[in-house]
This record gives C-alpha cells, structure tokens and sequence, in this order.
C-alpha cells in the first residue's frame, strides 16, 4: 500500500505540515505546532479574539499569503499592518519570518531582535505564546536558538506562573538539549498544576541526564553523565543540587532514606544514582497521592526502577493496581519475564515466558528468553549499546559452561518437552517456531557437550523437510550451521543433495527446495571447493531451471516477485567466481548478461540491480553503476544505510556532479533530522509517549555519531577543493567558507575519542566485496568461507577513525600551503626581516609531523623515505596502499620547505631539492601506472580510480603551490620590497617552477592521450569485444546461450503475453553498447579534468617566462 | 519465529531489505518519528532470528463520534518472509488494538484500484470496498477505501458501500 504523493490544496498543505519538509516550514510549521498542541490556538482565540495583540481578521490574511507562498505579498500585508501596529512584537514576528522565508536572513534577524528587544521594553505589552513561538521559529531557522530561548525565559520570569509560556519554555530547552533546564521547568509546571505528565516530563529529563550502560533499557547505572567535558558538567551539577535542595523538602519524607545520607551522596557526587533515585521519589510520592494513568508513564516508572536494579519493586508495581495499565496481556508478561530473571528468579521467570509462548507459539525472542531462563543465562538480557552495529544481525550468544551435565540434561529435557507440547498444540501448521526450538535446543547440546553434531544435522534435515520451500530456509538456519564444524556442514548437504531426488510434487514447492539448496551450498562456502567444470554445470543447471521455471509466474502481476528470481542472482556469484579463478573476462560480462536478461524480463529487481552496481563499479562503467544505484530510489534514511554500495567507488571517481549530489542529499538528510529531531521528541512529550522521547534523543546521537556521516562531512569539502584546484582565487574561495580547514583540524583531532556508529546493511553486498573496504577480486583467488561471515566491523572502526583524522588535516594543509608559497623566502642571516609569517611554518610543520606520524614514521624519517623513493633509491612498493598519502605528504611538504629555515636538512638543496621530490614523485608513479594499465574494455577495474586521484590529490594539490609561487614572482604579487637578495630569491623559485610546470603538464598530457585514445577507439569493436567473449569455444558463455535461445524463440501459450515481450526485447548488444558508453563517460570526465588542468598550467607557464 | 514489537527507532536502520522493494515507500524522518511519537501502539514490526526485519506495519487513531478509527498506513513484508501469512498477522494485530484498546469503530486503508493481488487479501481478510476515492495517488490513479467493522459497531454501519466515488478532498481525514 502506497499513500498518495500529493493531493488537492487542503490535503497537500496538511501533508507537508506532517511530513515536515524543510521546504515549507514557516507558517504552515507554526500552525502545526500549534495543532500539536491542540487547544492553544482556539483558546486563545476565544479569550481575546486576537493574535498576538491584533484582530485576528487582520492577520488571517498574512498566514494565507504565507502558506500559499505569496511572500511578496505577504511582506506588503505586514508592512500595512506594522503601520497600524508600529510596536506589535506580532508583527515584526510575522515581518521576520517572511523576510526568513524570501531568503534574507540578515534582515529577518535584525527584525526578530527588534522585536525582541520590545518584548523585553514594554512592560504593558502582552507576551503571548503566539509570538513567542512565531519568534523561536524565525530564531530557530536563523540557527540562534539561544535568542528564542531567552525570550521565552524573559516571558517566563515576567509571568511566572503561566503554563502556556512555560511549555514553550520547555520545548526551548528541548530543542537545546539542556536537560537539566528542561527538569527544571518541567517540575515547576508539575509544582504549578500537579498533573502527571509534567512530573514525567520531568522524569524523561533526569533520565536523560544519564548514560545507559546498555542501551534504552539500561540495568544497571554508571554513575556517568551525557556530558562532554568537566567543565560543564561541574555547571549542570551545581544546578541540579541547587533544584535538588528546593525541592527536598517536598520529597525527602518520602523516600526510604535519611535527610543525611541524601544530601551527603548529592554533595559527594556519584550523580547517575542519584538522579535516579530522585526520579524514583518524585514517582514514589506521585503514585501515592494520584495513582498513575498512563501505560507510557509506568514504562517509564519500570525503567527507573530497573535501572538502579530494584526488580522486586517493579514486580510488585506491576502485580498491584498500575499493572492494569498495560492491556496487552503479552506485553505485560514480557516485562515481568524480564524482571523475574533480571532479579535471578529464573524459575519464575521461565514459566511467565511459557506463558507467552502458550499465548503466541511463534513468538521466538519470548523462546530463547525461556531458554535463557532454564539454562539460568543473564547474557540472555543484554541489550545494544549506542555503538553496537545494528547491522549484522546478531547471533544468540549463550553461556552454559557454569552448568553440571546434570543440570544441563535436566534443563534440555523440560525444554524439549514443553517444544513438543507446543508442536502438539499448534493449530497451524506453518509455525516454523516449535521446530527451529527444536534446532536452537540442538544446538545449545552442541556447545555444551561439543558431540551432539549429528543429532544437529538430523534436526536440520527435518527442517527442511518441512520448510526447505521457504525463502527464508537458510537465514533461518544460518545460525545452526555456524557451530557445526565443515565436515558436518558438508554431510549435511550431501544428504540435502540426495533428498533432492524427492521433490515436492507441486511446482512452486519444488522449486523453492531446489532453490534452497543452491542457497546453502553457497552459505557453506561450498561453492569454492568445486572445479571450474563443476560450477560451469552447476550455473548452467540453475539457468535451465530459471528457464523452466518461467512459466510458473506467467500470471504473476508484473509488480509480484516471480517464481525462482533468486536463481539468477546465484548464477551471477558462480560466474563472477569463475571469472575470479580463471580471469576469463567473458565468464564477467556473463554475470552482467545473466542480470540484464532478468531486468529485461521483471524490471523491479533489487537484489539485480545491486549485484549489477557492484560489477559495473569494478568494470569502469561508473555511470551504469550510478544509474543502477538510481533506480533504487535510495533516499531518506536508507540513504545511510544503503548508500555504502556507491559512495565508496563515486569519490575516487571523476564524476564529480554526481558525486557533489549523493553528498549533498545524504548531508541535507542527516542535517535536517538533527535539526528537527527535537521538535519530534517534544511532540513525544506532548503525547505523553515518554519511552519515544529517550529513544528519539539516542537515535539522533546515533546518527550523530555515524561513521559514514562523518566520512561525508570532511569528503564534501574536499570535493569542493578538488574542483576549484586549477584556480587559486576560487580555491582560497572555497577555503574562507570552510574557515581555513580548522574546523576539520579539530574533527581530526578528536575523532580518536569519538564513539563511531556504524548502521550500514551489508547484508545485500555481494559476496566478493563484503564491506566497503575489500574486494576479493582485486586480489588472486582464495577460499572464502560464507559461514560464519567475517566480522570486520573493530577493522573497519580502526580504519575509519585513520581515515578521518588524516583526511580531515587537508584542507587545513592546503590552506596553509598556499599561504606558505605566497611569500617570498630569504635565507637565514635576513629571516628577521622575512615576509613569512612563522606561525605558518611552525603550524604546517605540526601538521607534517602528524601526517607523518599516521603513516607511521617521524618526520625526518618520512622525508628520508620521499627523498629515497624520488631518487630510485627506495621502491614505490614503501608506500604500501598509502600512496597518495605519501604524494599528498610530499606535496606539503615541498610547500613548507619554500618558507622555512628549517627545512635545509638536506644538505643545501633546499627548495630546488624538495621541488625535484615531488615532481619526479608524481612523474614516475602516475607515468608507471599508465604504462602498467591495458584498455579499460579489456581490464576491469584496473588502476583508473588511483590514477584519478593521483591527479585530483596530490597534483592538484601541488598544482595550487605552484600557482600560489607564481603569484608571488610576478611584479602585480603581494606587497614586494624589491632587494638584491630578493632578485636572487625570486629567480632561484621562477626557475623551481618553471621546471615543475613542465613536468606536471608532460605528466597530464600522456594521461589525456590515453584516455583519448581509449575513447576514441570504435565502439563497435569494443561492443565486439564484449560479445565475442561470450561466444568462444570453451570458458565462458553456456549460461548466456541458455538465455539467448530462450529469447530467441519464446514459446507463448507457456510464458504468457509479458514475459514472451520481454524476451523479445532482449538485447546483449544493447547491453555492450551501455558498458562502452559508461566506460567512456567516465574516460570523458576525467579527460576533461586533465585538460583543464592543462590549460592552466599553461597560463602559469606564459605568466612565469615574463618573470 | 516471528516476534512482534513495538517498532523503534533502530528498526529504521535495519528496515533495507523490506524497503528497497519497489512497492514499499521510504517516507522521510519526521513521518516515522510523528506516528512513533503519537501512535506507538500501531506501528510493529515482526522480527525473525537475529533481529532480522520481516516486515512491519504503521497506522493510527483518530476521527470523531462514530468514525473514530483506525487506520492503516503501510504494511510490508520483505520479499524472504512473503507468502508466510506474515500481513494477516499484522493486520489482526492493528485490529486488535483498535477494538480492545482505544474502542474504535472501524478499520480503513487505502489501496491503488490497480493493485489486485493486495485488494484480495484485504478482501480476504475481511474488508470491503467502502468508496473510490478518485485520482487519490499523485492526482492520477484512484484509490480505494476498504473498510472492516469492529465489534463496537455492532451493525456494521461503516463497511455499507458509498455509491458514488469521492474526490480526495472530500475525505474527512487526511488519510495518509
């Protein structure tokens, strides 16, 4: 079910208020604030007939004006009106909040602080909520949340007793994040009417004030606060104690405690307890007087009181009168499960989760909990931590080891006795529950007594037996193969094979069971232990079995899945397999073809199109791959958990419009939802949903935190410098927007403590590139084993972080390479009177010492090692896989050499010397890699991505210094005494980059020719090419003439209308035709690049000859 | 093996495989979060092992007097878990809760008039073609509006078929 895009005027308004585009906010976004809080709007409308002051008729048609985006006219109704009321706040709210709107943020501010500053002036004036909140919208669009804030404290402290200001006050601090402000406000409201949800509004504050050890539903309490640094948190604590005492006396007869010892554990700190059991009390008293009311509230009541481990007091809640509340008799056993085993009482807690079983028989986390409880294991109830990956999913982790065989025995047999009193019991014989109990019970034998294998693989063989059908068959399974070692995983599909010969009679059934078990012999790893004739006939067998399986789906709507899709997808893992062992390319373009022919027949494939990106990725065809990754219609929060399939390969890419886009929507998406998160969890408070304000508050942390997020946040701007390289002015541009790179030196320096998150799905990657960081295919063939998958995730953290904090010093490097090339050096006896200024020299020296540090050496050492590489003495093979890390290194490092005293180390050679490094660097390495690289048609992958950024990096980078330099010597440069020694100096540097210039552009034109040459050549031999590779005599190309015979003659009463069609339209030519094009876009873009560089550099060419 | 639970947050990280389906909308932030925060209780999703997402369905509350209802906003499962009568027991959930917990009237839903096979499992399920709601989808294809009675309407006044088609701007609710 799909909801509507749009709809008429009425509808499409309420819609966009909903969704909350940033688009349309303004007005319609007040008023649906104020529809958020219903009530507020007709109330005072009733009262007084007025907004803000005004007769309402004489707004109405400003809002109208507004909503209907008639700014223009908007502004002139206001302007009428301001005349009317030249000192309404109202007004001037309205007035800056069109003037936000029509995109002239300056005067909106200076409007807003008008119309603050009268607020604060005029005493008589009515401070409504109307205008406080019409403020607070134009501040917080303004990013000055801090000016609305205090406008509603001014409101606040004028009238101190008015709820409606208050809860806008709230919200301020809501969307501040101050939470301990927030507690505050929020007990005062509670203080002022005594109703529920401001005590719990209160309560979610205190809790929020505390780090969870693990997760949402925390069990024990670390004494921590969510607080960054110490100074800060000493402020919030001294507050905290200053609201503690006023409220003390309300609270502190009823607790369990003395005065002293409460005051005493305040004074001493160890907050996080504290807090709690404050929480507790406010509750405690509550309850007493009031009761509860609402489910929300208890749930929360249950956190508190769990989170400080007081089981038994919230199993006592929840068996008394509140425990009505819940009326969802599972959700009820649910929670009581958990507190009877959270407080050891696993006897009792295993029948509650009998209970539920008995309630729902497919309910499997209830199952496991009950296996939990038998087997008395509390790892059972560990929850996530803020950066435990969400993806992938977990395995059931179980402790048994404290168990005696006897226990153990006793335990397994009540538990399989009560999974055959549920089998016996299910009415429906679908429920897969009873039986993967069955499985998890052998299993758990398993790990225990390490002998219990076959009887795994007899349950197993049961499984399938009844659900082998399914889809599902081997994520279902996938956990029980793990513990099995590999000979037992292969008995268990050689048995799997022999059933095969007793399919199910019914077509689709058997198709599935056949399905199945290509599936787990994938899952196995089996596939790789087969010979290259072996899994030519096993690819060939499941085309022929697509092909007859066709007709099958012959009345499916063409929306439907059809019957046996999956069996393409695993065609294309065994040909790229092929072609990974025998580096045939055609048994590659086979994997294509095989995908193509299935888009061809059902366009909507997303498992195709994913494998298809990757191979078009890996196959130079870039454009395909993004065209591909397109029609996925990533966007909103898929965008960061899907977008790791083209991001990685888009930004060693030449295209960079479309890689500034992916960028700049995955940006826009995470940077608005920090920003309207807040506004969301104060709607949670509204509802009194109180469990969704913690959870808001974390996810948006998490998202915060995100690792990808972070890699885009400091990839952007490079990106942005990458294009404005071949001109300075542009580029220096570019850096004051980016405030000179500090902001990235700080990212840098603090990533190391950050926690990172990591929330991609790599579930649906394909097999040969399991994480963004690896592709099998780049190296020589291996084993790789499916079962269990590696987990790579402490790598790729690690990995990240080195990422991040080096790539976050660039453009703060370049900033200060340029500034380093814009002055003129002179040697020592006249350094005093140098232009330079020291600090950057000093500044760039940290910053190569630091970049020489991440590579692992000093840095006299790294320079040693440029030097070496530079002069033949050292291989390039030193640099490892940091290549353009260490051309970035020498890049920067030249530029600090033209202005530093320092840098002479090299035995006189000083700047002359560093230039040679770096241009013989970049000359030899970009020149090797040329010749080293076939045509694009005939090597996929290849070195084209490194080449790229060798001159999108570190030679644009140096690019910049030389422009920088050239500035500099011509007679129209910066401020310039002109001397004797600077005669000299000039004409030693003019010389220094006459030679670089040469060298970079005898550089970029062999790069240019190739990618010319490439593209130049016919595209009917490439597509040749490409199709003749299917069709030579042995190696690859069985699977594709399946297809093509197929194609060619599809039989019509069998296959239906659409799909014989779909047939016809088949086109491998077609599909060649695309790759070549593909391929050439990307050659095209870069060629352009090279060009471009080109022309600049023979600007600066002619510029330095007239010096 | 299915455990249904509240969605959260999180769930919308590990959503991928239902979503990347075609058919399924991935609505932006502030649409989840807004039924998270107001309609806790009629968003679930149903998790296999290993937290995998099988699907999930969102709908709400609201309406006055005798069309207080609930509604159905998306229910989807992923590609592995279909044909498992995975829909039906979500369905039944939303239902539940509307009866029991906040005694609605009714249940509605909206559905593309092209959409056979999802418009016979509703039927299936129990609901009617309450009314076409004409070019409801993007101003071009109708929609249409099915409907099944609760228990609090004994007389099953809600599910009696309009006869004629509505335009989406005479719907009472912005129902999406």
């Amino acid at each position: 079910m799909r909801s509507p895009n749009s709809k008429k005027a009425k509808t499409k308004r309420l819609e966009s208020i909903r969704s909350g585009k940033r688009t349309k906010p303004g007005i319609q976004y007040l008023i649906a604030i104020l529809r958020l809080q219903p009530g507020i709007k007709q109330k005072m409308a009733s009262k007084l007939g007025l907004a803000g002051g005004i007769p309402e008729r004489r707004v109405r048609p400003i809002w109208d004006a507004i909503d209907s985006r008639q700014f223009k006219n908007a502004l002139k109704l206001t302007t009428t009106l301001l005349s009317k009321h030249p000192h309404s706040p109202y007004a001037l709210a309205l007035k800056a909040l069109i003037l936000e709107r029509m995109g002239k943020p300056d005067e909106a501010l200076s409007v807003c602080l008008n119309a603050k500053e009268l607020l604060y002036k005029n005493e008589s004036l009515l401070m409504d909520d109307l205008t406080l909140s019409t403020l607070q919208i134009v501040f917080q669009r303004l990013d000055h949340l801090e000016l609305a804030t205090s406008c509603y404290e001014h409101a606040c402290g004028k009238f101190p007793n008015n709820l409606e200001l208050m809860m806008g006050l709230f919200n301020c601090y809501v969307r501040e994040y101050s939470f301990v402000k927030q507690q505050q406000t929020a007990i005062k409201m509670y203080k002022l009417v005594g109703e529920e949800r401001f005590l719990l509004w209160a309560v979610c504050s205190i809790q929020l004030q505390i780090e969870p050890v693990d997760g949402c539903t925390g069990s024990t309490v670390r004494s921590g606060f969510r607080f960054e640094n110490a100074a800060a948190f000493l402020c919030q604590t001294a507050i905290r104690l200053a609201w503690f005492i006023l409220v003390l006396d309300g609270i502190y007869s009823i607790l369990d405690c003395s005065m002293e010892p409460y005051t005493g554990m305040v004074l001493c700190g160890n907050g996080g307890e504290k807090l709690l059991l404050l929480a507790e009390g406010l509750l405690k008293k509550h309850v007493a007087s009031h009761g509860l009311h609402e489910p929300e509230a208890l749930i929360v009541y249950f956190s508190i009181l769990e989170q400080q481990a007081k089981y038994g007091d919230a199993l006592d809640i929840l068996g008394g009168k509140l425990g009505s509340l819940l009326m969802i008799e599972v959700d009820k056993l649910r929670i009581q499960g958990k507190l009877l085993a959270r407080a050891g009482d696993y006897a009792a807690a295993a029948n509650v989760y009998q209970k539920i079983l008995e309630l729902c028989g497919d309910d499997w986390e209830a199952f496991l909990h009950y296996l939990g409880c038998l087997f008395e294991d509390e790892s059972s109830w560990a929850s996530e931590t803020i950066n435990t990956p969400i993806n992938p999913p977990k395995y059931v982790e179980c402790k048994l080891t404290h168990l005696t065989d006897e226990v153990f025995n006793s335990c397994v047999e009540n538990a399989s006795a009560f999974v055959q009193k549920l089998q016996a019991e299910a009415s429906n014989d679908s429920l897969r529950n009873p039986c993967l109990a069955h499985l998890e019970i052998e299993r758990r034998k398993c790990l225990f007594r390490k002998n219990n294998d076959d009887n795994l693989v007899e349950a197993l063989l049961q499984y399938y037996s009844r659900f082998g059908h399914l889809a599902c068959f081997t994520s279902d399974v996938e956990a029980f193969l793990q513990v099995l070692p590999p000979e037992k995983k292969m008995e268990f599909l050689d048995k799997l094979m022999k059933n095969s010969n007793s399919l199910s009679v019914v077509p689709t059934r058997a198709l599935g069971q056949s399905i199945t078990l290509l599936k787990t012999q994938e899952l196995i790893g089996n596939m790789f232990n087969l010979s290259v004739a072996e899994l030519e006939g096993s690819a060939v067998q499941m085309a022929e079995l697509y092909c007859k399986s066709l007709p099958l789906s012959k009345d499916l709507d063409p929306q439907e899945s059809m019957h046996g899709e999956e069996l393409l997808s695993i065609v294309c893992n065994v040909l790229v397999q092929l072609f990974w062992r025998t580096r045939d390319l055609g048994y590659f373009i086979e994997a294509i073809m095989v995908l193509e022919f299935g888009l061809t027949i059902r366009r909507y494939t997303f498992q195709y199109k994913i494998l298809l990106l990757h191979l078009y990725s890996y196959f130079g065809a870039l454009p395909l791959a993004y065209e591909r990754y397109k029609s996925l219609d990533v966007k909103n929060i898929l965008m960061e958990t899907v977008s790791h399939h083209i991001l990685p390969q888009m930004l060693a890419s030449p295209l960079w419009a479309d890689l500034s886009n992916l960028l700049k929507d995955y940006l826009k998406f995470m940077d608005d939802h920090f920003r309207e998160s807040a506004d969301l969890t104060f709607l949670a408070y509204r509802h009194r949903n109180y469990s969704k304000v913690i959870e808001f508050v974390q996810f948006k942390e998490r998202l915060q935190h995100s690792n990808q997020y972070l890699v885009a946040r400091v990839e952007a701007p490079i990106l942005q410098l990458k294009q404005g390289a071949d001109n300075i002015e542009e580029e220096e541009s570019i850096l004051e927007s980016l405030k000179c790179g500090a902001d990235f030196i700080e990212l840098s320096n603090e990533i190391g403590s950050k926690s990172l998150t990591f929330n991609e799905d790599f579930q649906s990657r394909p097999w040969w590139t399991p994480t963004t960081e690896k592709n099998y295919l780049l190296g020589p063939f291996e084993g790789i084993s499916y079962c269990p998958k590696e987990n790579l995730t402490k790598e790729r953290e690690e990995n990240v972080r080195g990422f991040i904090e080096r790539k976050s010093l660039l453009p703060r490097m370049i900033y200060l390479s340029i500034q380093s090339a814009s002055v003129l050096y002179k040697d020592n006896s006249e350094i005093n009177d140098s232009l330079a200024d020291p600090k950057i020299s000093t500044e760039l020296k940290v910053l190569l010492e630091r970049y020489a540090k991440m590579l692992g050496f000093s840095l006299n050492d790294a320079i040693d090692v440029v030097v070496g590489v530079s002069r033949g003495l050292k291989s390039y093979e030193v640099f490892g896989s940091d290549v353009i890390d260490w051309l970035n290194f020498a890049v920067f490092f030249n530029a600090w050499s033209l202005n530093s005293h320092d840098s002479g180390r090299q035995g006189g050679e000083r700047t002359p010397g560093s230039w040679h490094v770096v241009n013989s660097l970049l000359e030899n390495y970009i020149l090797g890699k040329l010749r080293s690289m076939g045509p694009l048609i005939q090597s996929p992958q290849g070195d084209l991505p490194i080449l790229v950024k060798l001159v999108t990096e570190p030679l644009a980078w140096h690019g910049l210094v030389i422009q920088a330099c050239v500035r500099t010597c011509l007679p129209s440069g910066k401020k310039k005494k002109k001397s004797g020694s600077t005669d000299q100096s000039i004409s030693l540097l003019s010389n220094a980059v006459r030679d670089a210039i040469q060298s970079l552009c005898s550089v970029l034109e062999e790069v240019a020719k190739w990618s010319q040459d490439q593209i130049k050549s016919p595209e009917d031999n490439k597509i040749d090419l490409l199709v003749s590779s299917l069709k030579r005599n042995g190696g690859a190309g069985k699977v594709f003439n399946i297809l093509e015979t197929l194609a060619s003659s599809p039989n019509e009463t069998e296959l239906g209308d659409r799909i014989s069609q779909a047939l016809r339209s088949w086109s491998p030519v077609d599909v060649g035709r695309k790759i070549v094009t593909g391929q050439c876009r990307v050659l095209s873009e870069f060629w352009r690049i090279c060009e471009s560089k080109i022309k600049s550099l023979k600007t600066l060419k002619q510029q330095i000859a007239l010096v | 093996m299915t455990t249904i639970l509240r969605f959260c947050c999180n769930d919308l990280l590990r959503f991928a495989s239902v979503n990347l389906d075609h058919l399924t909308e991935t609505f932006n932030m502030s649409f989840y979060m807004t039924y998270l925060a107001r309609w806790p209780d009629y968003f679930q999703v149903a998790e296999g092992p290993g937290n995998r997402v099988m699907g999930y369905i969102m709908g709400k509350v609201e309406g006055q007097g005798e069309s207080w209802h609930g509604h159905v906003t998306a229910v989807t499962i992923a590609p592995e878990y279909r044909r498992q009568q995975l829909a039906k027991k979500l369905m039944n959930l939303l239902e539940e809760i509307s009866d029991k917990i906040d005694k609605a009237y009714f249940v509605d839903l909206f559905v593309r008039a092209s959409n056979t096979p999802a418009i016979k499992m509703y039927e299936k399920l129990g609901y009617v073609i309450y009314r076409r709601v004409l070019r409801y989808y993007s101003g071009e294809e109708d929609g249409l509006d099915m409907r099944k009675a609760l228990s609090r309407d004994v007389e099953k006044k809600s599910m009696i078929p309009l006869k004629r088609p509505v335009r989406p701007d005479e719907l009472e609710y912005d129902s999406i």
